[in-house]
């Protein structure tokens, strides 16, 4: 059994990184990359080198390539040999200079490092942009010159920088700062005025203080030393981390009559009315300190972020979705269990006819008349995210959601009850005097379980991944329509982090699916060595 | 009775005294098993007229494939017809019925574009159709065959299932957005990617039913008797699977235009210039409180295009099953 799960597991991480791999094939490469340009006004105006200048960094955005500017070289070079004063030395000058001149670029010392640094020990391609004159010798509009290299990223370099740098974790000495010497780099157990636990797991050198907290906020126990790094999403959330967007939560400010840290600290008894969640605070890189952090915090850790009444997006999506599946097992396994009892009756034809209604129909109609019956007759908000009362808002989504499952649900329950129906050992139950209730309740429909328990992980984990139509039609902000975003605005990092999470869950929710069918039913077994099914 | 009757019965009698009398032996009679005649084709009509309802459905079948194919050659629909009169604009049948006279180009009322609601209609169902169509055409071809061959060969389910098992990973709403989104919308490109991994579900679905048969005992029985494969294919399986791929065509078949819809609605399917039931949907449904005449017909539509090709299907599949035959 445990090798078994093993050999599935690593079988499930190759197929993993297969369509991974496959989908950036196709996002990266099979696509033409000057797409993202062709909506964009700013390149449309850009001129000469600028222009071309404007496609690199674009396309670096996007995730096609990485640049190495000139400039930037000669920055960190010259900081090297004089600090924050570099900008005003002569030879930084005249090396930033030797670009405009295309005759010479070639003999300054400065730029051969910089060829010998891209082009000799990393193969990257040097692009050079000499400047564009009028025949006056005037710069054109646009002609500045430019020096670069350029990456271009290939796929195995690609996939293989993504999975290796998928978790990253954080360490005491992830903060660059000489102030921080060593004793002050540390994580241990400190108490914690702001939980309910009263204790924490402090880190100091770490990006953020609080490693590990406890608070009233579902699911209760929180960490920030994990983080999956999923790529940077580009066009919708500019240059944030995909799980930070799926994961920050929005909504109004919950604001409370809290204590800064120092206060608590020194004993002072004044309290402000703020919102500041002191759980996230982020180490400030800031040279000094303002006088208002130096009041209020004991240490750096000051970049705080608020607590707001909203869920995140996942947060929404699951809500909505978990409701849902719980209403569609229920009522599917009740009614389709009455529609097996009362087989060729009214309540049975009934049941098949709506059955056929929600398989037939788009789920597009059925959602609307939903959205239209609710607002008409029951004034229901239709739109979630402008409702004032968000659990009636919850109404007309859970319902859409649930009305398709429902209906295929009952569809396997009845088929499998009537399977059962003719069954032996329910002849034999009969026989016993078995009260027709008693065979239903216990016999059969324990047995036509079997078939519906497989399914069960899956659908409480594809909660999590939101339902596109619903959302889209009652406005929820869920992650359900990310990835329809993306691909309309040519986020590819997103595109790829969604497919990564859609796979992760379809694997995880099938695995989970046999494992618990073969705890459900003790004849299954996952294990091929121990009989089994014919092949 | 008497004893020489006794003395009779016990000897050797003949023939002619115990009444009999030898007529020969024809090989050919012998074959023959006297039982009503049957026809597998006919007993499934048979089967599927018995329900009054099937002629109603089918009536309505083959109306509307009928009126997706003529309907817009008659009336052919021109989304631009009225882009330069914006006073015909979103305008409810009532208010075009007054203005153009009754006619049935504007019996539906007209478009945010001024275009005509029902020729929209009859456009979208005709490319709504026939992308079903394809679409079931190419995957139902491919996946049937390669199913029946793969449920046969265990060189192929060593290959096919590790791909199987990738590839049915992936959402298939991703595959499709994706191409979609490399081909650049339009039709052909939506029939590719609703081809290029479907017809594998159907493949593995179709494997697994030819297993099933293959080890039933009459198939294993055949095979003992010496019965050569192709026979075993053409006579024990295919004959009990028609059932099996008449349903699989009756959920597919409404399946494509679900997901045209589906995919439309969100402005990934078919192109802008492609008259589509889905967009038209889509266009439609931020005002389908105020503007309810250019959003609810082509639903109606669309559900009734996928019902009625659904219960056709369902039924014909059941008539197709040989035990609903007795």
């Amino acid at each position: 059994m445990g090798k078994y799960l093993f050999k599935r597991i690593l079988f499930s991480i190759l197929s993993l990184i297969v369509v991974v791999g496959i989908v950036m094939i196709l996002v990266y490469t099979a696509i033409h990359r000057n797409v993202v340009l062709q909506t964009d006004d700013l390149w449309n105006k850009k001129k000469e080198n600028d222009r071309i200048m404007y496609e690199y960094t674009r396309y670096e955005d996007y995730g096609y390539l990485d640049l190495y500017d000139y400039g930037s070289f000669l920055k960190t070079k010259y900081y090297a040999i004089y600090g924050d004063d570099y900008s005003n030395q002569d030879d930084y000058k005249a090396d930033m200079n030797a670009i405009k001149n295309a005759d010479e670029v070639w003999n300054n010392a400065s730029v051969q490092e910089f060829v010998q640094k891209y082009k000799t020990d990393k193969n990257y391609n040097i692009k050079y942009l000499a400047p564009v004159n009028y025949q006056n010798g005037k710069q054109k509009p646009g002609g500045r010159a430019y020096l670069f290299a350029v990456d271009e990223k290939s796929v195995f370099s690609r996939l293989l920088n993504y999975f290796t740098h998928i978790v990253s974790f954080e360490t005491t000495n992830q903060v660059k700062d000489p102030n921080l010497t060593k004793d002050q780099r540390y994580v241990r157990f400190e108490k914690d005025p702001y939980s309910w636990a009263g204790f924490a797991l402090v880190g100091s050198g770490t990006q953020h203080k609080y490693l590990l907290y406890f608070d009233t906020r579902f699911p209760f126990i929180h960490q920030n030393w994990m983080h999956l790094r999923l790529g940077t999403s580009y066009t919708t959330n500019r240059g944030s981390e995909i799980m930070d967007v799926v994961m920050t939560p929005t909504g109004n400010l919950v604001k409370s009559y809290q204590q800064y840290p120092k206060w608590i600290q020194e004993g002072r008894t004044e309290t402000e009315y703020t919102a500041l969640d002191f759980h996230t605070a982020t180490y400030n890189k800031a040279e000094t300190l303002t006088a208002q952090e130096l009041d209020r915090y004991p240490d750096r850790y000051t970049t705080v972020s608020y607590k707001v009444s909203g869920l995140t997006p996942v947060g929404n999506s699951f809500v909505m979705g978990i409701i849902a599946t719980v209403i569609a097992y229920v009522f599917g396994i009740m009614l389709g269990i009455t529609q097996a009892r009362h087989k060729d009756k009214f309540f049975d034809h009934l049941g098949n006819a709506y059955i056929v209604f929600v398989t037939a129909v788009p789920s597009l109609a059925y959602i609307f008349i939903v959205a239209s019956i609710g607002t008409k007759f029951f004034h229901l908000p239709l739109k979630f995210a402008s409702a004032d009362n968000k659990i009636l808002a919850y109404i007309m989504p859970i319902i859409s959601l649930s009305l398709g499952s429902i209906g295929g649900e009952m569809k396997w329950v009845r088929r499998y009850m009537i399977d059962q129906m003719n069954s032996d050992y329910v002849k034999f139950a009969r026989a016993e005097g078995m009260s027709e209730r008693e065979i239903y309740n216990k016999h059969i429909s324990r047995n036509a379980m079997i078939y519906i328990v497989q399914g069960i992980p899956a659908s409480v984990l594809f909660a999590l991944t939101g339902a596109l139509l619903t959302e889209r039609v009652y406005a929820v902000p869920g992650v359900g329509g990310k990835m329809i975003d993306a691909l309309n605005s040519h986020d590819n990092a997103v595109i790829v982090a969604m497919t990564l999470i859609f796979t992760t869950i379809s694997i995880l929710g099938e695995i989970l699916g046999d494992l618990l069918l073969a705890k459900y039913d003790p004849r299954i077994s996952l294990s091929s060595s121990s009989g089994g099914g014919r092949k | 009775m008497n004893n020489d009757q006794k003395k009779n019965y016990g000897g050797a009698a003949s023939n002619e005294e115990l009444g009999f009398r030898v007529i020969g032996n024809n090989a050919i009679q012998s074959e023959k098993i006297i039982a009503p005649r049957y026809s597998y084709w006919r007993s499934v009509f048979r089967v599927f007229f018995r329900k009054k309802i099937n002629y109603f459905l089918l009536a309505l079948f083959v109306l509307m494939i009928l009126s997706a194919i003529f309907v817009p050659i008659i009336c052919p629909f021109k989304a631009d017809e009225n882009v330069m009169h914006a006073e015909y604009f979103n305008k409810s049948p009532a208010y075009m019925i007054k203005h153009f006279g009754f006619s049935f180009k504007w019996l539906l009322g007209s478009g945010n574009a001024g275009q005509s609601i029902t020729y929209n209609i009859f456009a979208g169902a005709r490319i709504s159709l026939l992308l079903a169509v394809i679409c079931a055409a190419i995957n139902m071809t491919i996946g049937v065959i390669l199913g029946a061959v793969w449920g046969f060969s265990k060189k192929l389910d060593m290959i096919l299932i590790p791909i199987y098992n990738m590839i049915a990973n992936v959402p298939m709403l991703l595959i499709i957005t994706v191409l979609v989104y490399i081909l650049g919308a339009g039709f052909w490109s939506l029939v590719f990617a609703m081809c290029i991994t479907g017809w594998l579900g159907i493949a593995f679905f179709f494997r697994t039913q030819v297993m099933i048969i293959r080890d039933r005992e009459y198939s294993l029985a055949s095979k003992c008797l010496g019965t050569p494969v192709r026979r075993i294919v053409s006579k024990n399986i295919l004959p009990y699977l028609t059932s099996v791929i008449v349903t699989l065509l009756a959920t597919e078949l409404p399946g494509y235009i679900n997901y045209e819809a589906y995919l439309s609605f969100f402005g990934l399917g078919l192109g802008e210039k492609v008259p589509s039931l889905g967009r038209m949907i889509s266009v439609s449904q931020t005002a389908f409180l105020t503007f309810p005449w250019e959003f609810w017909p082509p639903v109606i539509f669309a559900s009734l295009l996928t019902i009625i090709l659904y219960l056709v299907g369902q039924n014909l599949a059941d008539a197709t099953d040989p035990k609903t035959h007795m």
